[in-house]
């Protein structure tokens, strides 16, 4: 699908996302103005002061921003999942340029024109409101563009904690490995930044004294309220519907995200609304705690072990009784097994399975050193990396490399690297002609997909429960394997090709 | 006898705990301009910040008015008391019209009144006030914006100016022209005027009195023709005579 035929298709859509993107930056930037300028004020006349603050809103913008994203989920008020953590990590970016211009621009005010105002008998307060802010105006204005052109671009990854905005296309893009879509977030994110910033070197030319009028500022910034209006109320006709459906970051997710909420519209009847794309494990299950989404798709292992710091397990019935227990004392409810297990595969090209007779992962430690590269989750997972080199002495040629999810099955393709763990069940196997190497010695524990369902929202909504569950069972590895190949293979909507998979298993109303 | 419009009292000043002034007294008599003259941190300057509050002094006592400066409210005494310095300060983000009507404004004039008085005076200061009024500062020569800085310090009538080397930045024809225009001003107005130069030639011509400092203390204070005459080697090198 090329970029125009996308665009036209998903207009509305779009606008939504458009709309989203504006109000993060627009609000988050106001909240940072009204931080940055008192405290630049209040720093420029105290320099003793000024090293401390200025210190402080540096350290603040080194923090990487999917970092402060998980440091704020779990606190209360300001963290969770969506906009209101996005708009607090975008405010804490934003302050920085805003609080230094404004420094800046008042140590610029030459002591001369201060010392006139003071003898002229100017109180403090008037100094500062008729002397100095007009003649640091303009350098506040350059901060203020700066804070909203990385805003833009820093929103977009608001989308890994279910914020929205246009960086949804751009990790839907990532995970189906597909840039058109990675393009229909980027060029717009693009353009608002330019337009933003053309539109605040207007009013920088306002802020020029010789050119100022009261008429214009009036105006610009009725112009300003009006855009920020229509866009939030462009969120807001979207409306709260009556289940939130989450899923994490890579195709299968966004699958089974959307397998869930058609579910529930057909089985149930109820308004869903969907925040696919939380950026990891972490981020899903405390968006669950937080009441940011009511139900996504988990895999028993991967609660396991990743959630509740429990040993692997191969013993697939074991596994589900532990983690549902462990679940129910959180409040959250594992509901029956999809029906297909979702391990790691170690994956090769097909191209080298052939020339070098490999069937299974034992047979790459007879071979040469192998250049590998894993996600960040497979490295650090116990039951990941750490011990499939003694399960089966592989030998490396260099420490693995940390990649995007996203990215490895096209590494291995493109031959950056030679193995990886890729899912079992992902469409790009086929899709880029990589072999999956049998787990002869039984490394890799069980991974079965189940629902995770807030209790509480389950007991508020009995029938979207029930429409889970006739889920249950019916969808098996090749049946995942063949929607995910639809998606990111063949390029199709993960919504069409979750509507199609229901339809043809029957999936339809109660009678 | 006039009250004086500004008595000095055995005052004693220190900036940034280095002592800057000691055991000063003075009078500066209504009407009267007095020169403050001196080598580079003699303490001129020092001694004017005294009179609008701009500085307190350590010891001893600066009646403004016979009031002592710790007794006025800062505010009030700056906006009743002109002040102009080199290069004048003006507002760089104000026309030459909204920089003369700032201090008019804070007191609350009506606005067709102050449109009259900045008018009245860029006539007063020798500037066209069709062509000056919105003008902006760095569209001014040196002797405008003094002009200007001269206007905008007596825009709000004040009894007492202060000048702080108002001249010093300016060519000698220019600084010519202003010396007469000041005299024509002053010769109206009659206004007590403390002016701080380092030009002795200046003083003589402008001043009714000079005070010379030196270190710190005044070392002698006379009408011009009488400070000639003395025989003291810091006055005679200042008159560049020794």
């Amino acid at each position: 699908m090329n970029l125009i035929a996308f665009i036209a298709s998903h207009r509305a859509e779009m606008a939504t996302r458009l709309g989203e993107h504006v109000v993060l930056v627009a609000v988050s930037t106001l909240i940072a103005a009204a931080i940055g300028i008192p405290l630049g004020i209040v720093a420029a006349h105290r320099p003793a002061l000024s090293r401390p603050i200025v210190g402080l809103a540096n350290l603040a913008q080194t923090i990487p921003s999917l970092a402060l994203f998980g440091f704020l989920i779990p606190l209360p008020v300001i963290g969770g999942i969506g906009t209101r953590t996005a708009l607090v990590a975008l405010t804490v970016y934003a302050v920085l340029p805003i609080l230094r211009s404004t420094i800046t621009g008042l140590q610029g005010v030459p002591p001369a024109v201060v010392e006139c105002a003071v003898a002229m008998g100017l109180t403090p307060r008037q100094v500062l409101s008729q002397v100095e802010w007009p003649l640091a105006l303009p350098s506040v204005v350059s901060g203020l563009r700066v804070a909203v052109v990385i805003g833009v671009g820093t929103a977009t990854i608001a989308s890994a904690i279910g914020a929205g905005g246009l960086g949804d296309y751009i990790f839907r893009g990532l995970a189906m490995v597909d840039a058109t879509v990675i393009l229909a977030g980027a060029l717009p994110a693009a353009l608002l930044a330019l337009a933003a910033d053309a539109a605040l070197g207007a009013a920088g030319q306002l802020a020029d004294p010789r050119r100022r009028s009261r008429r214009h500022v009036v105006v610009l910034a009725v112009v300003a309220v009006l855009a920020i209006a229509t866009a939030w109320s462009g969120r807001a006709a979207a409306g709260r519907a009556d289940l939130v459906v989450g899923s994490k970051n890579f195709t299968e997710q966004v699958v089974l995200g959307e397998l869930l909420a058609q579910a529930i519209e057909r089985g149930a009847g109820l308004t869903v609304e969907r925040r696919l794309n939380l950026g990891g494990t972490s981020i899903a299950h405390e968006a669950l705690l937080s009441d940011g989404i009511d139900v996504y798709v988990e895999y028993t292992g991967t609660a396991l072990t990743a959630i509740f710091k429990q040993p692997p397990s191969a013993d697939s019935e074991g596994v589900f009784t532990t983690v549902q227990e462990r679940y129910a004392g959180l409040g959250l409810s594992l509901l029956p097994k999809l029906g297909f297990n979702n391990t790691f595969a170690i994956l090769v090209r097909g191209d080298d399975a052939r020339r070098l007779g490999l069937t299974k992962v034992s047979d790459l430690a007879a071979s040469r050193a192998w250049r590998a590269g894993f996600g960040y989750e497979f490295l650090e997972r116990p039951d990941g990396f750490k011990g499939l080199g003694a399960a089966y002495g592989l030998s490396l040629a260099a420490a693995p490399r940390v990649m995007d999810l996203n990215l490895i099955y096209r590494a291995v393709a493109a031959g950056e690297i030679d193995v990886t763990a890729g899912d079992a069940t992902s469409g790009l196997i086929e899709a880029l002609g990589l072999t999956v190497l049998e787990d002869d010695r039984h490394y890799f524990p069980v991974y079965d997909a189940a629902p995770v369902f807030r209790t509480a929202a389950m007991l508020q909504h009995p029938a979207a429960a029930e429409a889970v569950r006739r889920l249950a069972g019916r969808v098996s590895a090749t049946d995942m394997r063949r929607m995910n190949f639809a998606v990111d293979g063949e390029k199709r909507d993960p919504a069409g090709v979750a509507r199609a998979f229901l339809d043809r298993i029957g999936y339809a109303q109660p009678r | 006898m006039l009250q004086p419009a500004v008595q000095f009292a055995d005052v004693s000043a220190s900036r940034g705990g280095r002592p800057v002034l000691r055991h000063v007294s003075l009078v500066v008599p209504a009407g009267a301009t007095v020169a403050l003259v001196g080598r580079s941190g003699s303490g001129k300057t020092t001694l004017l910040r005294l009179v609008n509050r701009l500085l307190d002094p350590d010891e001893g006592d600066v009646l403004v008015a016979g009031t002592s400066t710790r007794a006025w409210d800062a505010i009030e005494l700056r906006r009743r008391t002109g002040y102009v310095i080199q290069d004048a300060g003006l507002f760089p983000h104000l026309t030459v019209a909204d920089n003369i009507a700032t201090v008019p404004r804070l007191l609350g004039w009506a606005g067709d009144r102050v449109e009259a008085r900045v008018d009245e005076l860029l006539t007063l200061v020798g500037l066209e006030p069709a062509v000056f009024r919105g003008r902006w500062p760095d569209q001014l020569s040196g002797g405008q914006r003094q002009r200007a800085g001269l206007a905008r310090a007596l825009a709000a009538d004040p009894p007492l100016l202060l000048m702080d080397e108002p001249f010093g930045a300016l060519d000698p024809i220019t600084k010519n022209e202003l010396h007469a225009e000041f005299q024509r001003v002053q010769r109206r107005l009659q206004r007590a005027v403390i002016l701080v130069t380092h030009d002795m030639a200046e003083a003589c011509l402008l001043a009714d009195q000079i005070a010379v400092l030196d270190a710190g203390e005044v070392i002698a204070c006379d009408t011009p023709a009488n400070i000639r005459g003395l025989a003291d080697p810091r006055v005679r090198a200042l008159l560049g005579l020794a």
